[in-house]
Order: structure tokens, then C-alpha cells, then sequence
């Protein structure tokens, strides 16, 4: 679990008026552990993640996340259906969907590389560029925005010396302002890589950036 | 069945009209006689709706209608020119020049823009954005492709003209909202594919344009003249475009019969050829070792006088599959008022045909001139090798009448003709297998003249003269039926039409054909004809 | 219990479980009844199904409000080809967290709406579409669908049934625009996620070209209860029109922002005084978005409406998805307005053209009024933007821009032409 000495654990456990440790909320034995080979499936598909260790050069789908590759087909009744989650794949292996990458999954799918490039710049989760070990993304919408997520955002600029999409010179993090993440409840949200860090204020910002930096962070 | 009309009647802009179940609201204005602007919607596509610019008033409906995808339903009153429609079409047209540079005194499309002509006629008199213009700048799309992503408006033609009808995806929508752009596969660009300059011709705006054709002319300094390409047999139906005299450039014009909206880059890019300068520009004449230029008349006539000396020896001619019908059909006369003899004719010939995925009928054939099957028709004999050389032995030392009409005989060297009696060679450029010739005769081609080619399949074609031939130069049919003409003291065809007719006497398919009839989407001669194109 | 804050004006029915971790678990949710009301619809089939769910009156929960037995019934009653049921789990629209709850906590009650949902319309595939940044949201739920396939309540034979329904779970790659039905689909399918024109309708053409049928997280897990109770248990809570519990996500400047299950027609100053313990800091009240950053502003003084769909209407904004946005007199509104603005430019799919460039046009415009670079000109421009963006478009995600703008110039002009003409911020305490 997360090591991260601020009053959120995560999910906004201990908000509000309820007594939840973050074993609770986002435990492995409440959650589950991510099934590199996608598990079952019905939710092969549902695990590509953004995970913080990434080899830019992997070769795509070998081992395990071919296994993976091959549930997600299973579950479509044609191979571009498996378009979307099969980007993911390559970006939770390789960190970002380079051209490379785009054309290897154009060939997977029996797709044009150009269909592929068409479909992965609509979408804004596919990098399109190498980002930081940690992509820190802040929404900044109007629920968030009321509740000060402007400071928020800035004070994660500012405590990591970056502009908006820049990551930091030791490569661990790029900061970027975030469309609205569903969590308005639960202001200012903030994701980093997979995890909701929720009722973030500036304040909290260097003991999240801290966590990160020393892998206390508890990822998945 | 009975019970289900086969077609629907609405009012239009207050006019009633007919047409048949399943028209689209846009098809029916314009059965109304209303143009209704649009940019997405193309008659050879799939219709997005995503321009929205073909907004009506539907009477009934909550909101305007996109006039591209909406169908005509019984008694629909349609307003495409209410104060709703206009408005929002003023509206979007207005979005459209948010971003839109207004470079058109650089932009090629200048002049036949359809933004311009709809912004003109239905736009704001001035726009109120104020703000910084978005800026993409110029992508070479490969190829004979040029992007200005400034001046697109989104319609996605390109995009489904390469994934529908050529059917290989090079293009696509890059990024979204007002960050997206027509892009390809990074540096892949649309090298290697084979229609992709059609992507130019529905572009509606200056956003693709012609690497060949950048800043050569302008759109209303060019005249349109209707003709047939010349550079394979399927005949695709063209616009040759033409400035000073000059090809500037070949369009494809429909003809859904044929090549519906499109033709090849293969087909596109082979034009300079017609262009060539150094013409022969007078009937040259050789006597007593030495060449002289003189009038028709006279040249004709010696000719006639010629013929007289050569005949008894045989006669032997080269044909050109460049020629009309109306060329070929004349020299076929003319050779048997000489008492008959064979006619070859050489032709090049490609690997492969590149087949159009999307309209399957259409595609750049392997015989690379526009009207072998005429020749064919007219029963003359293809000779030589795929590179259309060679197979010229028996004419090349002929000792009696050698004809050559309009092949160059690029490949025949100085003697060639040397033992005929009479040579006569028409054509539009000399050479030194021409330096034989006893009567060299200055031909139009088929840019500069008016008359018929036969494509593939046997369908017959009209096109009209682009160009004004060089100095004296005249129809070869004209020249040919002229000499018929004189022998036989019969009446000389003046006119394409008569000079068609002529092939009606000489070859069986052609019989029955009135040049007047053959409309614009061409006429198959009658005979049964594979489509194969072989 | 609901999640984070509890109200005893509450009537939870979804929500009983937030907050509660073992709901997760299969065998806790079959020891408190789950996957009864899957068993009970199998045998009452699929025409029972969709009258009792009809006769419940239940509205579709993402926003638009289409009864959903009705939506149900038009799909083939004798299928073809194959059906699609897509659940749709794209929760973007700003001010709405439900979904996400929903699955969070109680993964079986949606898994089991979708089994039910699924055998009405006669499908035996569905997708839940989940956005791409539910990661661990999506966790839970891959996690619940597998302990249900092991037990045998989704897949072959469902307990002994006969009936066979495969549910996947879906993510998609971060686009706002594929909580729209037809963008969903295409997403779904593997393409760019823009929204299709219609007709033809889903159930006619839909993914994959088939008979499909899109519903809301919050809409399938309500059918379990209303299978197991009756359509008319469920119109014991909520008006004649919008009858039920609805999940109200209330954000922005309250003291206890958060998720509520309440009857349908609840008053919106109750919610905001009661529930959520009245505004931020005991501010005064300035403005409330009802449904989520797309439908129109109210005022304070326009708040004492009903929280149904027709009473919302009648206030002159709309219930969307029942995402209150509380502003109190801190908020700038010409800034939120421009930030909500700033998002659909983000969003658009760019495939119509007033939505492509009217709202980055827009999101300039107020921009430059925001920096005290404004013109009085500008907000006639504005307003006729936005009724040329409005009904011209293939979705409504322009038409979406523009309520805000329209109804926020409508009703706080004073702060647009304190900024455009004395660079000021007024009303902004």
C-alpha cells in the first residue's frame, strides 16, 4: 500500500463520514491484482495501464501480454474492435504509442497504419510522445476549477520546475492539465499514471511528488 | 409492389417535383432547380453529413436538416432558401473562415473555390473574428499531392476517396476538434498508389492541390474543352485544360459509364507529350532529291499524280492507335481505293492493369492508347513488341505504297521506305525515318480536332478539339477522305460527323452509328465485347 | 449508507452499499439477494421484462431521460442477427461521479442490470464501456465479472437457465464525446469516437452494424430492484413523469459534496441546505448548473425548483444526469463559463464544422474577454454562435457549448461588461 503521508489514501476514503483504510478502498484483496495476461477474458481488455515501469524499446506483445493480446480479440467480433484496448496494451508496455508501435498493432489488426495513426490521435489517453515515469494529470474543469484546482496545477508545475507538458530532467514527471475525471465530488482530482488521488490541495503536493519519487507510491 | 409508389412528390422552395423513392433531399433541389451548397457530400461517396452546410428547412422538422443524407418523403414542404436556412448557413459559413488564412491570391483553387463561391453568395459581407488565425502550414502529401491544412474545411472527401474507392487508407483525420488535420501515415504520404490525384479534383476548397500544377495558371484564365484521355483504352472521359494554347492540365469528367468521377495518375500525369513544339507545320514535298513546303493543293494533287506511277506494287500502311476513327476509318478507304493491302499498327503495352477497387470497372488498361479497338475494328493488325517497336519489317523495304499515319516510327531507322515507290507519311512531328517520305503531311492530333475514339470495351466517344493545330496542319481524316475523295470523284466528308460515317462503310460494328447520337456518355458499337479489357 | 456523506432524507436503493468493501464480493451480494432478479427475468422473459420496466417508468439515466422499457422495445423481437447490449460507462460529462460510484461499490448489482438488460432486447453479448481512465474503477468491476462467470451467473447457462449472455468490459482511450450512443459504438468498433447520423437508429444498425441497445451505468442497476419489485414499487418514490430514485452528484461549493440517492422531484434547495449542509463557508447561494456542465445556468433566485425532469424544464434549465454544480458568490462565472467552453473545444470530435470551429472560436472569444480585451460586440457574436451551433450538428455537444454561454450572458451580463468594459470582476466576492 501506499506510503503517502497525506490525509487521502485514495478514493476518498477518509473524507466524509466514513472510516475506510486505503486497504479497504483499493486493496488487492478488495480490488483484485492486475492479471498481466488480463485474467479472465471478459476484462482482458479492461486492464492496459499506465504504469510507471516502461521499456520504450520492448518488443510488443510477447509472453504474457500476447496472451492478453489474444483474450481481447476473443471477445470481438472483428479484429479492429480490439483497436483501442490493444493501444493501451502497447502504451502500458512501451509507456507511449510511437509511429512504431501504431504500425506494429496497423499489422496485428490487419488495419492501415494510417487508420491507426487516425484513431489513436482522436484519443487523448494514447501519448503520442515519451512522457515522464509519472504523468501527472490535473483536472482543472469547472467542479475541480471552483475548488481551486488552478493553485492545484500550479503548485505541481511549480514544486517540478515544468511548463504544462514538460516532464522533469530526471524523467520522472510530466505534469498536464486534465479534462474532467468524474470525481467532481471529491475536488481537486488528480491522476497519476492509473491512480485517482482525490481531495487534492497545493499543500499536499510535495508529499505526493515525494511518495513517487522514493516508489512509496504503492502503484499497481 | 403495386401498393408502394416508386416515388415521391415534395415542394421545393414552393416548387413540386417528382422523383423517385429513396432521393436525398439535396438530389431533389437540384431536380428543383436549387443548388444547395455542400462540401462533404460527393455523388462517389459515402455521406458523413458533417458539413454542414447543406442545412433546409424541413416543414415539421425540430431542427434544419442536412439536405446530403435526409430522404424525400411524400409531401414534404422543403425551404432551402427560408430565413432558418439561410441563417445557419450564413452561420457555418462564417465558422468556416474562422480559421481559413484567405490566401486565395496565392491559393491555386482561386476561382473555381467552392468556399469562395458560397461565401460570396450566402456569407456574412464581413467576418467578426478578431482572434489569432489557427496556423498548420504546408505538408507534402508524396506523390502529386500538396496539403495546406489552413485553407481545408474538414470534409473528409480525401480521407474516404482513399479508404472507399481506392481503397487503400493513406489518408486520414489526424487529432480532433479544431486541432484536426488530413494527414497520412507520418512520412509514408501517398507514394505508390495510383488515383490519388483525384483526391485533388473533390477537393471543394484549395486545400489539396497539384504538385504539376502549382501556380501555373489561374482557374479562369484556363478553357474547358471535353475530350477522352488518350493514355490507355478505358477511355476515361477528361477535361483537357488549356491556357495559351498549352495543356495545362487533364480533369476527369463524369461519365458513370465509364469512370464515373476519376481517372489515374497514370492517365492524368501524360499530357506534355501533347504539347510537343517542334511540329510540321506545312505538306512537305520531295522531288528530284530535294524537299519543298508548299500549299495543300498542290501538294495533294502531285500526290494523286504519285499514285498513279506506285500502283501495281502493293500497298502497305502503319496505323496509329492514337488516331480517331474517324483517322483510321479514312486511311482504311483510302487504302483500298489503292487497291487494298494490310494495316498494322503498333501499341504499347503495360504488366498490369491497375484496377480501381471501389469502381471496378475502371482502370488504367494495358494497351496505352485510346483507340486500338478501333483499329481493330477497322481490321487492322497490331504488330511488334509491348514497347510498340519492331514489326515493321515488310513495310520498312516495301517497293510499292507505304502509308504512315501518325505513328512516329521512333524505333525505324534513315532507310526506312527507302525502296518505295511512294511514301507518304502524315503525322506531326518529322524524323529520320520520315527522310524517305516523298510527301510528308502535317496532321492535327486528337487534342486539336474534333472526332471519336473507340475504348476498350467498343464504346464510342466523342471529343472536341482543345488546342488550334500548328500552321497548316489538317485533320488526317480531312486530308485522306480528300484523296478518296478526288479519285473517286465522290463528295468530301467536311464535318467529324461525315468522316465517322465513312467507318460505318468500312467496319461492320460502326454500321448504324450517327455520330449526332452518340451522347455524352458514349455509344458501344454493335458487337458483343468483353469487359476484361484484354 | 451513502458515499462520502450520509443523509437521512436519502432513499437508497443503488446506493445502499457505498462505502461498504464487501459489497464486492460475489457471495456477499448473493447472500443479500443479488443475482434473484436475473433468475426472476429469465423465467418471466423478455416481453415481461420490458413491460415491467416500462411500467416502472424509468428513464434513462445519462441525460436524455428516453424511458428506457420503450427504448427496449424496439429492438427485433425476433433477432436475426446478433443483439448488442452497451452499457455505457463513458462518465465525462463535467459534475458527474456516479458511475463511477456505482461500480466501485457494487459491481454485481450493474453486472446483474446488464444480464437483465441484455435478455430483454435478446442479446447475448454486451459491452460495458468504460472510460479509459477508470483504471482500478474498471479493476473492480473485471474483478466482480470474473467471480461471476466462476459462479456461473454470466456466460453459459446461466444458473441452469438455458440463457447465455457474455458481458466484456471495454475501455476507451479518453474522448468525452463517446458517452454519446453513436460515437460509443464507433469507438467500440475500433474507430474515431464520432457520433453517427441518425437514422439510422441504434436499434435498427448499431455496433457492428447489429441491433444494439445503449443504456447507462445508473439505468441497468436499477433494473435488478425493479425486477425483483415491481415496476410500481419503483413509482412509489418520484413524480408522474420521473418516478424513481435518482443519484444526485452534488460538487463545488457545498459543505458535503458527494453522491445522493433521492426520489426524483426532491427540492434542489433542500438538496443544497439539507443534504449537503448548505453552501461552502455559510456563503450566499449565486448560481447552480442542475445537470452538468451542458444545460443551462440558474440563477439563486431560479432555484426553487423541483429535481425532476419536467420540474427542472419548467425552471428553465434541464435535469441531465442530475449533476448539481453549486457556485456561491465567490465563483467567477464569466471563468467557469469559459473553462466549461474550453472543454468542449477539447472535446469536439471536429467532424461538424460549427462545432469544430465555433467552440475554439468561442473559447477565444471569452478568453479575451476574461483578460479585460473585450468588446460589447462580443456577446451578440456569442449568442449568435450559439444559436447557429445549436440544432446544426450531428450531436449536441455543440448545442451543449452553448447553453452556458446564452444563459450565463442572459443572467450575469453585468460581470461580462464589468470585464470588457473596466477590466473589472464584479460579483465575484
Amino acid at each position: 500500500m501506499s506510503e503517502i503521508p497525506f490525509k487521502n489514501p485514495g478514493w476518498a476514503g477518509n473524507t466524509g463520514e466514513f472510516d475506510l483504510t486505503e486497504e479497504q478502498v483499493r486493496g488487492d484483496d478488495l480490488v483484485g491484482k492486475r492479471p498481466v495476461d488480463g485474467g479472465h477474458p471478459s476484462g482482458a481488455a479492461s486492464y492496459p495501464y499506465m504504469v510507471a515501469d516502461r521499456n520504450p524499446d520492448a518488443t510488443l506483445f510477447e509472453g504474457p501480454y500476447r496472451e492478453r493480446f489474444e483474450k481481447i480479440l476473443s471477445r470481438y467480433p472483428d479484429k479492429q474492435a480490439a483497436l483501442l484496448p490493444t493501444l493501451g496494451l502497447a502504451q502500458e508496455i512501451r509507456g507511449h504509442v510511437s509511429p512504431e508501435s501504431m504500425d506494429r498493432v496497423a499489422e496485428l489488426l490487419e488495419l492501415s497504419p494510417a487508420y491507426v495513426r487516425g484513431v489513436a490521435t482522436f484519443y487523448t489517453m494514447y501519448n503520442k510522445q515519451a512522457v515522464g515515469r509519472h504523468l501527472i494529470q490535473v483536472c482543472t474543469n469547472v467542479s475541480c476549477n471552483l475548488c481551486g484546482a488552478d493553485e492545484v496545477l500550479e503548485a505541481f508545475l511549480r514544486y517540478n520546475d515544468v511548463e504544462p507538458g514538460e516532464t522533469t530532467e530526471d524523467g520522472n514527471f510530466t505534469v498536464i492539465e486534465a479534462e474532467c475525471l468524474a470525481a467532481c465530488g471529491f475536488p481537486t482530482c488528480v491522476q497519476i499514471n492509473s491512480r485517482y488521488y482525490e481531495n487534492v490541495t497545493p499543500t499536499d503536493v510535495p508529499g505526493i511528488i515525494e511518495a513517487l519519487r522514493s516508489g512509496k507510491a504503492g502503484e499497481r | 409492389m403495386a401498393d408502394t409508389p416508386a416515388t415521391v412528390t415534395l415542394t421545393i422552395d414552393g416548387r413540386e417535383v417528382t422523383v423517385p423513392k429513396g432521393t436525398t433531399l439535396l438530389k431533389a433541389a437540384t431536380e428543383a432547380g436549387k443548388d444547395v451548397p455542400h462540401y462533404c457530400y460527393h455523388d462517389g461517396l459515402s455521406s458523413p453529413a458533417q458539413c454542414r452546410l447543406c442545412l433546409v428547412e424541413v416543414e415539421g422538422a425540430p431542427k434544419p436538416m442536412p439536405s446530403c443524407v435526409t430522404q424525400a418523403m411524400d409531401g414534404q414542404v422543403v425551404r432551402t432558401e427560408s430565413e432558418l436556412a439561410l441563417d445557419m448557413r450564413k452561420g457555418v459559413l462564417e465558422f468556416y473562415l474562422v480559421n481559413h488564412p484567405l490566401d486565395c491570391p496565392i491559393c491555386d483553387m482561386s476561382g473555381e473555390c467552392n468556399l469562395q463561391n458560397y461565401v460570396h453568395e450566402e456569407g456574412r459581407e464581413h467576418g467578426r473574428s478578431r482572434e489569432p488565425k489557427r496556423v498548420f502550414g504546408r505538408d507534402d502529401f508524396g506523390g502529386d499531392v500538396l496539403y495546406y491544412g489552413d485553407r481545408c474545411v474538414m470534409c473528409t472527401r480525401c480521407v474516404r476517396f482513399m479508404s472507399e474507392v481506392e481503397q487503400d487508407h493513406r489518408l486520414t483525420v489526424v487529432e480532433r476538434g479544431s486541432r484536426s488535420v488530413i494527414d497520412t501515415f507520418f512520412e509514408e504520404g501517398l507514394e505508390g498508389t495510383h488515383w490519388h490525384g483525384n483526391v485533388v479534383d473533390i477537393c471543394p476548397v484549395g486545400a489539396l492541390v497539384s504538385k504539376d500544377f502549382l501556380y501555373k495558371a489561374r482557374a479562369w484564365d484556363l478553357t474547358h474543352t471535353p475530350g477522352v484521355c488518350p493514355n490507355c483504352s478505358q477511355g476515361c472521359n477528361i477535361d483537357l485544360h488549356v491556357r495559351d494554347n498549352l495543356v495545362q492540365r487533364l480533369k476527369p469528367r463524369e461519365n458513370l459509364e465509364v469512370n464515373a468521377f476519376w481517372m489515374c495518375d497514370y492517365g492524368r500525369g501524360n499530357y506534355e507529350w501533347i504539347n510537343r513544339g517542334d511540329r510540321l507545320e506545312a505538306p512537305l514535298v520531295r522531288e528530284g532529291g530535294s524537299t519543298r513546303a508548299m500549299g495543300w493543293k498542290d501538294a495533294l494533287s502531285r500526290l494523286l499524280a504519285g499514285v498513279e506511277g506506285a500502283s501495281g506494287k502493293g500497298i502497305r500502311a502503319v496505323a496509329s492507335p492514337f488516331s480517331s476513327n474517324e483517322d483510321l476509318a479514312a486511311l482504311r478507304a483510302l487504302v483500298d481505293e489503292f487497291g487494298g493491302g494490310e494495316i498494322v499498327y503498333r501499341s504499347a503495352r503495360a504488366e498490369d492493369e491497375i484496377v480501381l477497387k471501389g469502381f471496378p470497372t475502371l482502370a488504367r488498361r494495358r494497351d496505352l492508347a485510346p483507340n486500338g479497338k478501333g483499329a481493330d475494328l477497322l481490321g487492322m493488325k497490331r504488330v511488334g513488341g509491348d514497347d510498340a517497336t519492331g514489326g515493321l519489317e515488310g513495310v520498312a523495304g516495301h517497293g510499292g505504297i507505304v502509308i504512315v499515319l501518325g505513328d512516329a516510327l521512333a524505333d525505324q531507322g534513315a532507310d526506312f521506305g527507302s525502296a518505295a515507290a511512294l511514301y507518304v507519311y502524315l503525322g506531326g512531328h518529322g524524323g529520320p525515318a520520315t527522310a524517305n517520305a516523298h510527301f510528308v503531311l502535317p496532321t492535327a492530333t486528337f487534342a486539336e480536332t474534333e472526332g471519336t475514339f473507340t475504348n476498350f470495351e467498343g464504346r464510342v466517344q466523342r471529343f472536341a478539339p482543345a488546342l488550334d493545330a500548328p500552321g497548316a496542319s489538317r485533320p488526317a481524316w480531312l486530308v485522306l477522305n480528300a484523296l478518296v475523295a478526288e479519285r473517286t470523284q465522290g463528295e468530301v466528308p467536311r464535318t467529324a460527323a461525315a468522316a465517322f460515317a465513312v467507318a460505318g462503310t468500312k467496319a461492320g460494328p460502326f454500321a448504324g452509328m450517327r455520330y449526332d447520337e452518340i451522347g455524352p456518355r458514349g455509344a458501344v458499337v454493335n458487337e458483343t465485347v468483353s469487359l476484361s479489357g484484354d | 449508507m451513502a458515499y462520502p456523506y450520509v443523509s437521512d432524507r436519502e432513499v437508497r436503493v443503488l446506493s445502499r452499499y457505498f462505502g461498504d468493501p464487501m459489497a464486492r464480493r460475489v457471495d456477499t451480494y448473493v447472500e443479500r439477494g443479488g443475482y434473484q432478479a436475473a433468475k426472476k427475468a429469465f423465467e418471466m422473459g423478455p416481453d415481461a421484462v420490458i413491460e415491467e420496466v416500462k411500467s416502472s417508468g424509468l428513464r434513462g439515466r445519462g441525460g436524455a431521460g428516453f424511458p428506457t422499457g420503450v427504448k427496449w422495445s424496439f429492438m427485433p423481437k425476433e433477432p436475426t442477427r446478433p443483439h448488442y447490449l452497451l452499457c455505457n460507462a463513458d462518465e465525462s460529462e463535467p459534475g458527474t461521479f456516479k458511475d463511477r460510484e456505482l461500480i466501485r461499490w457494487d459491481p454485481h448489482q450493474l453486472i446483474e442490470g446488464v444480464l437483465i438488460g441484455a435478455f430483454a432486447i435478446r442479446a447475448k453479448q454486451a459491452y460495458i464501456y468504460c472510460r479509459g481512465e477508470f483504471f482500478e474503477t474498471t479493476q473492480v468491476l473485471a474483478r466482480a465479472l470474473e467471480d461471476a462467470y466462476a459462479k456461473g451467473y454470466v456466460g453459459k447457462n446461466i444458473q441452469g437457465s438455458g440463457v447465455d449472455i457474455d458481458i466484456t468490459v471495454h475501455l476507451g482511450g479518453g474522448a468525452y464525446i463517446c458517452g454519446e450512443e453513436t460515437a460509443l459504438m464507433n469507438s467500440l468498433e475500433g474507430r474515431r469516437g464520432t457520433p453517427r447520423v441518425k437514422p439510422p437508429f441504434p436499434a435498427a444498425v448499431g455496433a457492428f452494424g447489429m441491433p444494439t441497445t445503449i443504456n447507462n451505468v445508473e439505468t441497468l442497476a436499477a433494473v435488478p430492484h425493479i425486477v425483483n419489485n415491481g415496476g410500481a414499487w419503483y413509482r412509489q418514490w418520484g413524480t408522474e413523469k420521473s418516478s424513481g430514485t435518482k443519484l444526485f452528484c452534488v460538487s463545488g461549493h457545498v459543505n458535503k459534496p458527494g453522491n445522493y440517492e433521492l426520489p426524483l422531484g426532491f427540492p434542489l434547495m433542500d438538496l443544497i441546505n439539507d443534504v449537503c449542509g448548505g453552501v461552502r463557508d455559510g456563503n450566499k447561494l449565486k448560481a447552480v448548473i442542475p445537470g452538468g456542465s451542458s444545460v443551462p445556468i440558474l440563477t439563486a433566485a431560479e432555484c426553487d425548483c423541483a429535481l425532476s425532469y419536467e420540474g427542472v424544464q419548467e425552471a428553465g434549465s434541464m435535469l441531465g444526469c442530475a449533476s448539481v454544480i453549486v457556485m456561491d458568490e465567490t465563483a467567477d462565472i464569466v471563468k467557469q463559463v469559459r473553462r466549461m467552453v474550453q472543454f468542449y473545444a477539447h472535446e469536439s470530435c471536429g467532424q461538424c464544422t460549427p462545432c469544430r470551429e465555433g467552440t475554439a472560436w468561442m473559447t477565444r472569444i471569452l478568453r479575451r474577454i476574461e483578460d479585460g480585451r473585450g468588446a460589447e460586440e462580443d456577446l451578440d457574436t456569442l449568442v449568435e454562435m450559439s444559436r447557429q451551433m445549436t440544432g446544426t450538428t450531428i450531436c449536441v455537444l455543440s448545442d451543449s457549448a452553448g447553453a452556458p454561454v446564452v444563459s450565463s450572458i442572459n443572467k450575469f451580463k453585468d460581470e461580462y461588461l464589468a470585464l470588457i468594459r473596466r477590466g473589472e470582476r464584479v460579483g465575484v466576492a
